[in-house]
């Protein structure tokens, strides 16, 4: 906008000068010519009423007081052919008469007029020269003066755009990129006036607390948002937590019904099989069927002991405070015993590990289990099985993530192996009585029922990490007995 | 020689029980229900009573309590089906086994036995409450 204005300014202001310097020029110039011909006329009223127009010296005499009386600088009398000059002009300068019509004809920078005294023979013309320098001059000084006041101006409208351009329009600009930027969503852009002006001032002041209150509200708005996400996240998880266990539980009590049931059919099947055995001679086809039979009646007993086991949950008469570290010890060395001799399993058993209320055995079968799912896991020859105990604390932050754990300290006995992993869907249901992913016959699908029955009767929590090819984390989380003391 | 009452809802248990008892040389009655045992030990006595913990009608720990109250010396062996989840055809909210066997004991009941247990078991559980 600024340079736009020093545009106009520009390309108006030489057909200003123009116009101008003409209008002076002419109105100067007419008033010279004016002038030059009523002092003429003067005097050809001077010489018209001569007493003796024949008087060479009167002539000579009044044409000379036309020469001293203005400006002129020729002044001769033509009478029929003579010429009579004034005395007062040299013989060559009589030549250079050359009439004019307007100012400055000819470059001779003498205005020459004549003038008809009397027509009647001989006749007379008054020629007179007046200098055209002074009005010259002072023609160029006007037009210098007007050439520098134009510059003048010229430099002071720069000079005052410069001044409006760097208080208003700048700030301006300034104020309307951060506006823009601030709907283009960066708030963070701060309003600063680098104006003088106390309306810019102002103005920056009143955007910028409307932008403070903007960001403000953005901030607030984020964080609800945020909130409402952790809330919603905190939900989902309680609710998928609360599905699982009401699962688990509808599924422990159903099977728990079967075991009993079962457990009515075992007790004749085992009786009568005891008998059967006494009744027949040793060493029979039939006596070693028998015994056949009463092996897998007592595999099904235990079967029924550990659905019972996964359904069971206030039962913690067997409890006690204990250090766990030589309980895993006791499992590990057993587990060695159980497997082949090649798994590698290692161990990293934290230094200084509280004591937690449990029942040893359940905790030992615990161990186990999850050992035991490790091994049948493994698949690679340099596969290996890492069992962990470590403490930790549970902030109220965490806690609200695990939704069975409660804030506190806990001693967490983890069980990972470097095998084949699972996926989501086989994660969700591992803990579901019979859930099995081993062949027919291969595994009861018990397994981490039993566990995860433990882990409830214990007041614990457990988790599943796993990446199909990559192996297998599950988490134990029991919780630190509370007689720390001793 | 000793008698032994068994009572149970279980055709099957009561039969090999009665043939296992006998076999060891006990004199054995067996009734299906509590009501029915309770007639049976007043018409013709017992040394020792076996009774389920679960039964329609009157449960094990009623029927403990009944014989106990009449004959507070005979020793009764209480059997259950182990667990402590209910049956499905018993009303929801049915107290468990474990409860059961918990106020079995309370009621008195000598010993507890959980099914299925073996020849043996069962010898060593009877043979101790009679030879006291």
């Amino acid at each position: 906008m600024v340079v736009m204005v020093l545009v106009v300014q520009a390309l108006l202001m030489p057909p200003l000068f123009f116009v101008l310097d003409h209008a002076v020029k002419r109105t100067m110039t007419d008033n010279f010519v004016d002038d030059v011909r009523l002092y003429s006329q003067v005097f050809v009223n001077e010489f018209s009423i001569m007493p003796d127009p024949g008087d060479r010296d009167a002539v000579v005499e009044l044409l000379d007081a036309a020469m001293l009386g203005g400006h002129s600088s020729y002044a001769a009398l033509q009478i029929g052919d003579e010429l009579v000059a004034s005395s007062l002009m040299g013989d060559a300068e009589l030549a250079d008469f050359r009439e004019d019509f307007a100012f400055g004809d000819h470059g001779d920078s003498v205005y020459y007029l004549s003038a008809a005294v009397d027509f009647t023979p001989p006749m007379k013309i008054l020629r007179l020269g007046f200098d055209e320098r002074p009005l010259q001059e002072s023609l160029a000084s006007i037009r210098r003066v007007a050439l520098s006041v134009a510059a003048i101006f010229l430099v002071l409208s720069v000079g005052v755009m410069g001044i409006v351009s760097s208080s208003i329009v700048q700030p301006l600009k300034r104020l309307r990129r951060a506006s823009r930027a601030i709907s283009s969503g960066n708030v963070e852009v701060e309003l600063e006036s680098t104006s003088d002006l106390v309306e810019i001032q102002g103005l920056t002041k009143d955007l910028e607390a409307m932008r403070r209150d903007l960001v403000g509200m953005n901030l607030r708005l984020q964080q609800e948002m945020k909130e409402r996400e952790l809330a919603d996240a905190e939900r989902r998880g309680m609710e998928g937590y609360l599905r699982q266990a009401q699962r688990l539980e509808s599924l422990g009590t159903l099977a728990g019904g079967v075991a009993h049931e079962f457990n009515n059919v075992l007790q004749p099947i085992m009786l009568y099989t005891e008998l059967a055995l006494e009744d027949v001679p040793k060493g029979t086809p039939a006596s070693i069927n028998l015994k056949r039979v009463l092996e897998l009646a007592n595999r099904a007993k235990g079967l029924s002991r550990q659905i019972l086991t996964f359904g069971r949950s206030e039962d913690s008469s067997e409890f006690q405070s204990v250090d766990l570290r030589p309980i895993v010890h006791e499992a590990v060395t057993m587990i060695r015993a159980l497997l082949p001799a090649t798994i590698d399993i290692r161990m990293e058993i934290g230094v200084d590990i509280g004591r937690v209320n449990c029942d040893p055995s359940q905790i030992k079968q615990l161990i186990v289990n999850l050992c035991n799912n490790a091994y049948r896991a493994l698949s690679r020859p340099d596969d290996h099985i890492a069992i962990a105990l470590n403490e930790v604390i549970i902030s109220p932050d965490a806690a609200g993530r695990n939704a069975n754990l409660s804030p506190g300290e806990y001693v967490v006995l983890s069980v990972a192996d470097t095998g084949e992993g699972m996926d989501e869907e086989t994660v969700q249901r591992v803990f579901e009585p019979f859930f099995t992913t081993r062949d027919i016959g291969d595994g009861t699908g018990l397994g981490l029922s039993v566990v995860h029955g433990i882990v409830v009767r214990h007041q614990g929590d457990i988790m599943i990490e796993s990446n199909p090819g990559k192996g297998t984390r599950v988490r134990v989380y029991l919780p630190l007995a509370e007689d720390v003391a001793d | 020689m000793a008698r032994i009452l068994v009572i149970d809802d279980e055709q099957y248990i009561r039969t090999a029980l009665r043939e296992v008892l006998e076999r060891e040389g006990f004199e054995v009655s067996a009734a299906s229900n509590g009501k029915q045992g309770l007639a049976m030990l007043e018409d013709q006595g017992a040394d020792l009573v076996i009774t389920d913990v679960i039964m329609p009608g009157m449960d094990g720990v009623a029927t403990l309590e009944r014989i106990k109250a009449a004959h507070p010396d005979i020793p009764v062996i209480v059997i259950s089906g182990g667990g402590n989840i209910a049956p499905q055809d018993y009303e929801p909210g049915a107290i468990a086994t474990s409860a059961y066997l918990a106020s079995a004991s309370r009621a008195g009941a000598s010993c507890t036995l959980t099914k299925p247990f073996n020849r043996a078991e069962l010898m060593s559980a009877v043979s101790g409450l009679l030879s006291a």
